[in-house]
């Protein structure tokens, strides 16, 4: 029989066969599993990152200080057009949609063909993209990125901050580079979600997977206790005088000294936060926090303060003011006055050097340095912006037998603008600690308020208040009244103040052409409503129009005020 | 099992088939209806938003009072 051997032969080859089928079907079930599962997950599924729309900053009327919206790029990937009458023929057809030439997309296609993204328009039109999705167009794609807005543009620049690219290049995500937007940049950010998508053939979306599914976070938005308004009012009188008197710098600060809610602050130069990698650095800095200057005499009603509450000095006691010349330790007077013996509410009312030099001495390196301390001088204030500077306050040790008597006029020191409202805001609320702050409320993407700040944080007593309201009511009020900040006063409300004319050190010697003129107060002076800081650095001196703080820094001071009290009374009204 | 049995039976099976596949399209095609009433909804809202942020840009107190001090004062 020879049909045997076939019979064999061909069950043989049958049994290889199915043999190799079985160890190709173990390899690819076993081996390559992954790989297949993969393939076919991918077919069936699509991912869809979302990126979280970055929290909204208010101001404490609910305008919009910085938000996110959405821009749509159009864009070619001349990958998918490999012959350039493709590339000529989608131009052609985007030409009337996105009114571009059609050889000016050409140009742009041609410039970057090695890419698999050229961007052609930026911001295009809910209507174009419809256009553009309606069109059979090969090669083009339309990109949706979250693009950040700052309405207000420089008025709040310093505050609210910008934002940039992460140091990831792969991440499409935009950190918070400066201010409020670096500050509370995790609680903007929100939390990338991922929509997993059963889809078709056609990659039509037919159904979800839940348990793969991320859902997006969208950021946390901060209600600030900046308000537009006041802070308009703030730049408006600031900007005047600062090109006036052609200044470096200027800086100014409303508090409310209560609760140490900051209602408006202000830096010149400053710059436009949706340009800011044009911007020149030097503008960039928020002042208010980053330099520190020393204070001058705006500097004595602390010192004084710190005495009286000490019982270093009485109220009513005689200080003799050398007759203008304190030889011993080489000071002067302003503008050569000569004082003979003065109470401590004149020596603040006329701002006598000498006077606050011989209290700094009753007081001694110890109490003056402990005391200074106590008011938060030489550390930060805590307020909720990055970049503060603690400014310079020596230990004891590094003192001269001179820094004593130069301290209590606001020499040999350096503070931040901040630091010194801070202080005037503890002196008005009768002696209590507050902490500057910038944001009233956080409220989620549901629209719950999660944290809200204390309308009052009063806690504890720097100083007794009834020399806290002496030094307010009587001594600045008088300043204001009789003495160098008569140019901060207003009809309607007892302002309280001080000037200050401090002279700016150059490698360890005063400069006697340059000066930082300020004025600090607030008003009411019965129950203050805000404390004003505002300070300027460098005013013109050879425009022949003054340097002083009562003459440079008073004016803006009293249009502030004059501003803020009136619109605050207008909407409690 | 008689004729007309097997034939009703086979007849409601198919039913039960074509229903199911039936409901299978359309529980596809309303989410497919649904994902794209939400991408218009989160398109609305967008240009919602970018409406307000121009309209924030035109109201802002920096504008209005650049916008004030431009305009002739109608005492002079």
């Amino acid at each position: 029989m020879k049909t045997k051997p076939l019979i064999i032969a061909v069950g043989l080859l049958l049994i290889i066969v199915f043999g190799l089928l079985s160890w190709r079907i173990f390899y690819l079930q076993y081996y390559c599993a992954d790989l297949y599962m993969d393939k076919s997950y991918g077919g069936t599924h699509a991912h869809i990152c979302e990126q979280p729309q970055r929290g909204r900053v208010l101001d404490s009327r609910g305008r919009v200080l910085a938000a996110s919206n959405k821009v749509l790029t159009v864009f070619i990937d001349p990958g998918q057009l490999p012959h350039w009458d493709d590339v000529m023929e989608t131009a052609c057809q985007l030409q009337p949609i996105l009114e571009i030439p059609a050889p000016k997309i050409c140009d742009i296609v041609h410039a970057k063909r090695h890419l698999s993204y050229v961007p052609i328009k930026t911001g295009i039109t809910e209507h174009q993209r419809r256009a553009i999705r309606e069109s059979p167009l090969a090669g083009v794609g339309i990109e949706s990125k979250w693009e950040r807005y700052t309405p207000m543009e420089r008025l709040t620049s310093h505050i609210v901050g910008f934002v940039g690219g992460d140091d990831d290049p792969n991440s499409a995500d935009k950190v918070g580079l400066a201010g409020i937007e670096r500050r509370y940049d995790s609680l903007l950010r929100g939390v990338r979600g991922e929509n997993v998508l059963v889809v078709d053939a056609r990659r039509y979306p037919i159904g979800s997977d839940p348990q793969q599914t991320v859902k997006v976070k969208n950021g946390s938005s901060l209600v600030l206790t900046i308000d537009g308004t006041i802070q308009e009012f703030a730049r408006s009188a600031l900007m005047k005088q600062y090109a006036d008197y052609q200044a470096a710098a200027a800086a100014a600060i409303v508090m409310n000294p209560w609760n140490g809610a900051i209602l408006a602050m202000v830096s010149l130069p400053d710059y436009n936060p949706s340009e800011f990698s044009k911007a020149d650095p030097d503008t960039m800095r928020n002042r208010a926090l980053t330099d520190p200057f020393e204070p001058g005499s705006i500097f004595k009603p602390i010192v004084a303060a710190i005495a009286l509450d000490g019982g270093f000095v009485g109220y009513d006691e005689q200080i003799y003011c050398e007759n203008g010349n304190y030889a011993k330790y080489r000071i002067g007077e302003w503008a050569g006055h000569r004082f003979g013996n003065l109470t401590p509410k004149e020596i603040l009312t006329y701002s006598s050097n000498i006077g606050m030099a011989k209290i700094g001495r009753k007081m001694g390196p110890k109490h003056l340095y402990e005391g200074l301390r106590m008011f938060g001088f030489g550390a930060r204030t805590g307020i909720d912006l990055p970049a503060e500077n603690p400014g310079l306050l020596k230990p004891t040790a590094d003192w001269s037998s001179y820094t004593v008597t130069r301290i209590p006029y606001g020499h040999e020191i350096s503070v931040t603008a901040i630091q010194i409202i801070r202080a005037f805001a503890i002196l008005a609320n009768g002696g209590s600690p507050v902490t500057p702050h910038l944001v009233r409320a956080v409220i989620d993407e549901q629209g719950v308020v999660k944290q809200v700040a204390k309308k009052s944080n009063l806690a504890g007593q720097l100083i007794k208040p009834q020399v806290a309201h002496w030094i307010v009511r009587q001594a600045l009020a008088n300043v204001v009244k009789e003495g160098t900040g008569q140019q901060a006063a207003l009809e309607k409300w007892q302002v309280f103040g001080k000037t200050g004319t401090a002279n700016i050190a150059v490698n360890g010697r005063y400069d006697t052409t340059n000066y930082t003129a300020s004025f600090v107060g607030g008003a009411p002076a019965e129950n203050p409503a805000v404390v004003v800081l505002v300070s300027i650095r460098k005013p013109n001196k050879a425009l022949g129009k003054g340097y002083s703080g009562g003459r440079v820094a008073a004016p803006v001071f009293r249009e502030i005020m004059q501003n803020t009290l009136t619109y605050i009374e207008k909407n409690r009204l | 099992m008689s004729r007309s049995r097997l034939i009703f039976v086979v007849f409601h099976l198919t039913i039960v088939l074509i229903g199911a596949v039936h409901l299978r399209v359309s529980a596809s095609r309303v989410f497919y209806r649904w994902r794209r009433a939400q991408v218009v909804q989160d398109n609305l809202k967008l240009q919602l938003g970018d409406k307000q942020l121009k309209l924030e840009h035109l109201l802002n107190p920096s504008v209005i009072s650049e916008r004030i001090e431009k305009e002739p004062d109608p005492g002079k």
